[in-house]
């Protein structure tokens, strides 16, 4: 007997619940929940870890994350002006750091800052700086393409007005471009935020005190002191306090200059003539 | 003191090897208005951009206001401060709101004060009636209201001259007397424009000069009521034929 189109997508929408079902039935069934909850949910320990868990780890993270942040935001403002500058060499270079740096796993690098700043410029930096240039260094060479590629989506007519107005190159693309393509990269950027915060997770080569310990250094030595999981999973959801928000804030982002892209062919008349 | 605001000598320009300027010599004098007419690819806009060197000309010579734009060591961005332009896609900061389109580059290039650049972007939006919208953002107007801003925005620099690109092309047919208005008035009041249009009206009530360009020449020029009214070349009398009356094209028309 044929089915109905109507029926047809009603069969195939029953068909999947029905896997979703049998799947979890089975991951329920199968799994030794007893042994879970005994592995993760120790709450004597768990308890043991507040309040330095958010005190400490919660707190250096945030910190080391932000710092990192605004350093490879910097510099991946200097790498992406440099990709598009009119000389080569400024060009090549830039391109050069971009890919190595995000081709190269962040552990590596990490562990190249950590002993090559001090032999090759016989600097010693102080834990925070080596963090600060670690984590920055490998998130410049995202952010640099991100922005890029937000300078490149400013509308070539900002740039005629400006020039036309008597602006240099220099200052249209400080007082025009640039706070443009910030607007529109927001929600990228926001998204390179989070990837930052968990790869602020890879510092501990750096050899850190117990007081500048992060959240997964922090969960590790307290896992190898305690015969349980626990720690594992409250590190994970401190990450989720920041990431979550920092997903939720890039979605909102993204829909306010979605919802903004629709008026901007309008307002360059590009919308009109269509 | 010359009354010749903007004097184009022998201008080239080409894109690659397609010539778009093949030789234009053309004068716009002091308080004139010279609207440039033709079919779309004759070079029109590219003429307009040549004379505040958004487009780098390949041959020729430009002055504005006694100064060679073509010269090499010019310093462009400062003849560009009286150069005023208005684009076909009116293209305000779209991050800055109406007073800040006006003001900034007063402020950054001309390095006035922040109460002067002020006092300038109001009186300019009043001449061009949108004193009201001052704290709008560019996307919250209508084409019309942001083609007006935009002129607003290049009369707050004190221009000597002011160049239109098709600045109607792009509005909705109810909008499009508004920035006319506007237009028309800055004529009256003396004002040195170079316009490129479509509006076969407003060319013939309120140019003193019209150009009709074609395939990168100047083919005719002359006072409005000739060019348009009672043209002599066969190219201007075909163009405007298609123009003023386009349903009555005969079959060599395609």
């Amino acid at each position: 007997m044929a089915l109905s189109k109507r029926q047809r997508a009603q069969a195939i929408r029953t068909g999947q619940y029905a896997l979703l079902v049998v799947v979890v039935a089975a991951l329920a069934l199968t799994a030794d929940w007893e042994q879970v909850r005994k592995a993760f949910f120790n709450t004597e320990i768990a308890g043991a870890m507040f309040p330095n868990v958010i005190t400490v780890a919660l707190k250096n993270t945030i910190i080391y994350t932000a710092l990192g942040f605004a350093f490879g935001l910097a510099l991946g403002l200097v790498l992406a002006l440099m990709r598009l500058s009119s000389v080569a060499p400024y060009r090549w270079i830039a391109m050069v750091y971009i890919e190595v740096f995000r081709g190269v796993p962040a552990l590596l690098v990490f562990i190249a800052i950590y002993y090559g700043v001090p032999i090759a410029f016989q600097l010693q930096f102080d834990p925070l700086s080596t963090v600060m240039l670690a984590l920055g260094s490998v998130g410049a060479a995202y952010m640099a393409e991100t922005i890029r590629a937000g300078i490149q989506a400013v509308p070539k007519g900002q740039i005629e007005a400006a020039r036309s107005l008597g602006m240099s190159s220099a200052r249209a693309t400080i007082t025009i471009v640039i706070p443009q393509a910030f607007r529109i990269i927001l929600p990228p950027l926001t998204n390179e935020l989070i990837l930052l915060t968990k790869d602020s997770s890879l510092i501990y080569i750096l050899g850190l005190f117990r007081e500048q310990y992060e959240l997964t250094k922090f969960g590790r030595e307290t896992l190898s002191r305690s015969p349980s999981l626990t720690p594992i999973l409250i590190a994970g959801l401190c990450y989720l306090i920041i990431t979550l928000p920092l997903g939720h804030l890039s979605r909102y982002l993204e829909k306010r200059t979605g919802g903004k892209k629709v008026s901007t062919p309008e307002s360059t008349g590009l919308g009109v003539s269509a | 003191m010359s009354d010749v605001v903007v004097e184009v000598t022998g201008l080239k320009k080409a894109f690659g090897s397609l010539e778009v300027l093949k030789g234009i010599d053309m004068s716009v004098n002091r308080g004139d208005v010279v609207c440039i007419i033709g079919p779309s690819g004759s070079g029109k806009s590219t003429l307009l951009r040549c004379v505040n060197l958004l487009e780098e000309p390949t041959g020729g010579k430009i002055v504005v206001h006694g100064v060679e734009l073509t010269d090499p060591d010019v310093d462009i961005d400062r003849a560009r401060t009286k150069i005023g332009m208005v684009f076909q896609s009116f293209n305000l900061f779209s991050h800055l709101n109406v007073l800040a389109n006006l003001t900034v580059a007063q402020r950054k290039v001309l390095k006035r004060s922040e109460q002067e650049a002020q006092e300038v972007a109001l009186r300019n939006l009043e001449r061009v009636g949108l004193a009201d919208k001052v704290n709008a953002m560019p996307n919250q107007l209508s084409g019309g209201q942001q083609q007006r801003v935009a002129i607003a925005r290049a009369l707050s620099m004190d221009p000597d001259v002011m160049l239109f690109d098709e600045p109607t092309s792009a509005l909705d047919p109810e909008l499009v007397g508004d920035v006319l208005g506007v237009m028309r008035q800055l004529a009256d009041e003396g004002m040195t424009m170079l316009v490129v249009t479509h509006e076969m009206q407003f060319a013939r009530e309120v140019a003193d000069r019209v150009l009709f360009m074609d395939g990168g020449y100047v083919i005719e020029e002359g006072p409005a009521e000739q060019v348009i009214g009672a043209p002599q070349h066969e190219r201007t009398q075909s163009f405007l034929a298609r123009v003023l009356d386009p349903t009555h094209q005969g079959p060599s028309g395609a």
